[in-house]
């Protein structure tokens, strides 16, 4: 379970001013929960997500995940936990240009040198699942961006995340493909995994396997 | 005051330690005060960012800090060209009353700081971060050692003048001296190096039963023996005089610069094993590995000082 409590995120712009990112925030995502985090641009959705992945520390408050404070690890805990648990979906796929398809989808298990077989046999699994299985050499910069969103998805699901994180999938894509990505986002609900989706795509909103969804207007819950 | 390029990289270098290490230090105090892992409140979460930089900054101090210290060694073996009457390091450093104390002061801060980076490793190794106000605190007592050392070392660099005659390591290091270590050279120096042998084979053995107290004591002990049966005994071979003393020559080039392979290693094994011992007492575990570079690395300094007499008795037939 990934639990908020009572957490405000503030950044600092200039010298003396800052931007109140996140007021007061409570949150509780269940295990095997889908949750959709919309609002319009700036309303805090992204900073909640880099806070339950870990990626950024609240002003206050404190971030708990299976019962461990996440917010309260050193930068070396944060890294190890992110390894361990959570798999990111970025909405510019954040892919390694000049790797293939294979090569990127590996890279987010270099530190802990997985077992070959194991790999090999994940790899294939996940290639096949998300229809890539011939794209699996070839180079990201030539695969198509519905091409490209899989492999992102691929590379965010390859570790067995207990969260997946997915901010605003959609948003480079067009309508087809978004619905694609949903389709398989519907696929990945089994019940293990938390899947937290930040988006303000209307697609989004009436989809039925989507168990909550939330909204966010400057910072705070509504 | 006297500026060589040599001195005024160590001044800078010293007024860059005392500008980021005064930040540390304020930093450092917050946090002992203040430090609360289990409080999610605005000043918890800053001086957890803090206490990055702080680290950060006493590992910068430290990296430094340790190059420059033999940095310093060879500045001051430089300078004895131009202090009239020193022969080496020795003479410059001795040329002013306090050259003893600011040594001491700057092998103290190379243990504390040394000790520190270890604390630091094993406060992060820890989700619950257990040393940290311990390592704070530490910085805080180092800090104070650090300004000492920054003082006397521009006091040093002022007070040296060319003009002035000094006393030559041959003198300073004799019983003829009016130096506080002079007493050394009253005693026959056999008991020296007869402690110095039991001393160590006692180290051996306490790594065996692993008592971290004994190994901590021994350690320390281990230090000072081994540089007064250094500057009695071992160095004559080195030298290959039995009247030549000085712990400082042996650093020069006539000598291969051998001095610094014998205090590195000196230094590497006792620190590991202080270090080894501290956290053994505050983890309530062993740490072998620490043990082991410290047996490693004391074993190959009494190997290295014992080469020079028994390589020196097996040409000759006969001791100095």
């Amino acid at each position: 379970m990934i639990e908020l409590r009572n957490v405000t995120k503030e950044f600092k712009v200039g010298a003396n001013d800052k931007v109140v990112a996140l007021k007061n925030i409570n949150l509780r995502v269940k295990k095997g929960e889908i949750v959709l985090l919309k609002g319009p641009s700036g309303s805090g959705k992204s900073t909640i997500l880099s806070l339950i992945a870990a990626l950024n520390k609240p002003t206050s408050g404190e971030v708990i995940v299976d019962g461990k404070r996440v917010s309260k690890l050193a930068d070396n805990f944060t890294s190890l936990f992110r390894r361990e648990n959570v798999g990111f979906i970025f909405q510019r796929y954040n892919l390694i240009p000049s790797l293939s398809a294979k090569e990127n989808v590996i890279v987010p298990l270099i530190p802990s040198n997985p077992d070959d077989d194991w790999l090999e046999t994940r790899l294939r699994e996940l290639f096949q699942n998300f229809s890539l299985e011939s794209k699996m050499e070839v180079i990201v910069k030539n695969l198509s961006g519905g091409e490209q969103q899989r492999v992102a998805i691929a590379r965010a699901l390859i570790n067995n995340p207990k969260i997946i994180i997915a901010d605003e999938p959609t948003a480079n894509l067009d309508k087809k493909l978004s619905l694609e990505f949903i389709d398989i986002l519907k696929k990945l609900k089994n019940g293990h995994n938390s899947i937290i989706v930040a988006s303000h795509d209307p697609l989004f909103f009436d989809l039925d396997f989507i168990d909550r969804q939330i909204d966010i207007h400057n910072g705070e819950i509504l | 005051m006297l500026l060589t390029p040599e001195i005024i990289t160590i001044l800078a270098l010293d007024f860059i330690f005392l500008f980021f290490g005064t930040i540390a230090f304020f930093i450092s105090i917050n946090i002992v005060r203040f430090w609360n892992l289990n409080s999610t409140s605005n000043r918890q979460y800053k001086l957890e960012k803090q206490s990055f930089l702080v680290s950060t900054i006493i590992k910068y101090i430290f990296i430094v800090k340790l190059p420059l210290f033999l940095f310093f060694i060879f500045t001051a073996d430089k300078l004895s060209d131009i202090i009239i009457g020193a022969m080496c390091g020795a003479g410059v450093v001795n040329s002013v009353s306090f050259g003893s104390t600011m040594f001491f002061f700057k092998i103290l801060n190379l243990y504390i700081f040394g000790f520190w980076l270890v604390l630091n490793h094993f406060d992060l190794k820890n989700e619950n971060q257990p040393y940290t106000r311990y390592k704070f605190l530490l910085y805080c007592v180092g800090f104070i050692f650090l300004l000492i050392e920054l003082y006397l070392d521009i006091d040093f660099f002022s007070s040296l003048d060319v003009s002035k005659l000094v006393s030559c390591c041959g003198t300073l290091f004799s019983a003829a001296s009016s130096s506080s270590f002079s007493f050394i050279f009253t005693v026959n120096k056999l008991y020296f190096v007869y402690i110095f042998y039991a001393v160590f084979a006692l180290l051996l053995i306490s790594y065996i039963f692993k008592n971290a107290l004994t190994i901590l004591s021994l350690n320390v002990i281990y230090i000072f023996i081994s540089i007064i049966s250094l500057i009695v005994f071992f160095g004559t071979y080195i030298y290959q005089l039995p009247t030549h003393h000085c712990p400082f020559c042996m650093l020069q080039k006539d000598y291969d610069y051998i001095g610094y392979i014998v205090y590195i290693t000196l230094y590497v094994g006792t620190f590991y094993g202080i270090s080894g011992a501290i956290m053994s007492l505050l983890e309530r575990k062993q740490e072998k590995f620490y043990y082991n570079i410290s047996v490693v690395f004391n074993i190959a300094y009494a190997a290295i000082i014992s080469a020079y007499p028994i390589t020196y008795y097996i040409k000759n037939g006969a001791w100095l």
